[in-house]
């Protein structure tokens, strides 16, 4: 066991107690899962903390006919059981019930999950992505809503002096699906993600996690089935298109070399595409 | 930081750093050694316990998020002087330790997971021992024996509302 370290640790009960805390300086703790870790990769633990656990407004899943709000506490595996069967989220459910092991999933948080700063091959991202979430932060000045594809490319400074408190999604989606692809067939992280939606205009949202440093949008893959809409509906001719229009620079890690994950995205969109014609919505 | 919790049904204190993993106090200042502390990354599942009913690795569990919590851990589930969980039991007779370092983390996720899941198949077995790793790769007797113990424990309408565990 380390030696013994005076470390500052508050069980926030509200959401302005947290605040409080990180107005002193306290780092956001969730469910450990990453953080605990920290040491392994040479980094020291915060010296204080604020944990959120006890704040219940962040622990549950709000269902509505037409939206749904999630909170930053919420682990995976309880995501993935409150959204089982809602029709448009079989992606979000997938990537909440195949993320990491089912010991992980009952105690690292979607806030967790987004707010991991190095963690390149998070689940939630892609998947949250193509719902076109809306992330909800306390900051030193009240609450702010953000884009998903915006907070993540500004988490770094937002999370500076805010916390995610919330995920807002609409439920505009007929069918989404989220294939990961590990080196063995679980328990890995994975080398890349492609989360797919269609919405109820029948556009296809896409979305690539894994295969850079952060998770973003497939704009170039989006305009161009688009603009072959039928390619929405057949996957060996979205996978062409994938193919064609690959704009993915792979990063380099443990698992596999960058040209690596970006070479398997185009056959990812193709179980990806096959995947949303048997969900419901679009059956 | 002062932490109060419940291990193995007695009332447990820790004074000390709030990010000591869960894992380390059990083994170095409670003995109980049954957990495992092999990988550390929530890789292994060797350090499995319970928190509140659900199965969760151990080293990755900071002690200040387990103030209040109901702590199990494999000496938990059945003393030396008690029958052995159905489970144990059912792993015993079928011969399936073999090392035995990876057990009591199969048998603490393989517990709550039959308790949740009576009627589950071969596949749910299996994808819930995902992070459960058997370097000995004896992975199919252990699937055989729980997959035997559900079929016995269906056969004798134990099932009606999940296995007490």
């Amino acid at each position: 066991m380390a030696p013994s370290v005076e470390r500052s640790f508050t069980a926030a009960s509200t959401i302005e107690e947290a605040m409080a805390a990180r107005r002193q300086g306290a780092a956001v703790l969730a469910g450990g899962t990453w953080m605990m870790r920290d040491p392994r990769r040479g980094v020291d633990l915060p010296e204080a903390l604020v944990a959120l656990h006890r704040i219940p407004a962040l622990s549950k899943v709000e269902i509505a006919p037409d939206h749904v709000v999630i909170g930053a506490a919420v682990s995976h595996a309880v995501l993935g059981r409150a959204l089982h069967g809602a029709v448009g989220f079989e992606g979000l459910v997938a990537a909440a019930e195949n993320a990491a092991n089912p010991g992980i999933r009952r105690v690292a948080t979607v806030g967790g999950n987004l707010c991991a700063l190095d963690f390149a091959a998070a689940d939630l991202p892609p998947a949250l992505l193509v719902c076109e979430a809306t992330v909800e932060l306390e900051t030193f000045e009240g609450p702010k809503l953000i884009g998903i594809s915006d907070f993540l490319k500004d988490r770094h400074a937002l999370l500076a002096e805010a916390i995610v408190t919330r995920i807002h999604l609409r439920r505009d989606l007929v069918a989404s699906a989220h294939i990961r692809l590990p080196l063995r067939k679980a328990g890995d992280y994975p080398v890349a993600i492609v989360s797919l939606a269609v919405d109820k205009d029948k556009r296809c949202r896409i979305a690539v996690g894994s295969v850079e440093p952060v998770a973003r949008r497939w704009t170039a893959l989006e305009q161009a089935m688009a603009a072959d809409s039928a390619s929405a509906f057949d996957p060996e001719r979205a996978a062409g298109l994938a193919l064609e229009h690959n704009d993915f620079q792979g990063r380099d890690g443990k698992e596999a070399e960058g040209w690596y994950r970006r070479q398997v995205l185009a056959p990812l969109v193709k179980r990806g595409v096959a995947a949303l014609l048997k969900t419901g919505g679009l059956a | 930081m002062t932490v109060i919790f419940q291990l193995n049904g007695e009332d447990c204190r820790f004074d000390g750093d709030p990010m000591t993993p869960l894992v380390d106090i059990l083994r170095q200042e409670r003995f109980l050694t049954g957990t495992k502390a092999v990988c550390r990354e929530g890789f292994c599942g060797a350090c499995t316990v319970h928190v509140d009913d659900e199965a969760v690795p151990s080293c990755l569990k900071p002690i200040g998020l387990v103030q209040g919590c109901a702590v199990t851990t494999i000496e938990g589930l059945s003393s030396g002087n008690q029958a052995l969980h159905p489970l144990q039991a059912n792993f015993e007779a079928a011969d399936a330790v073999q090392c035995g370092m990876c057990f009591p983390g199969m048998v603490m996720s393989l517990s709550a997971f039959v308790r949740d899941n009576p009627h589950a198949g071969r596949a749910e077995i299996k994808a819930a021992m995902v992070g459960n790793i058997c370097r000995c790769t004896g992975y199919e007797r252990i699937v055989d024996a729980v997959a035997d113990w559900l079929d016995q424990a269906r056969m004798a309408g134990q099932v009606v509302r999940g296995i007490h565990v």
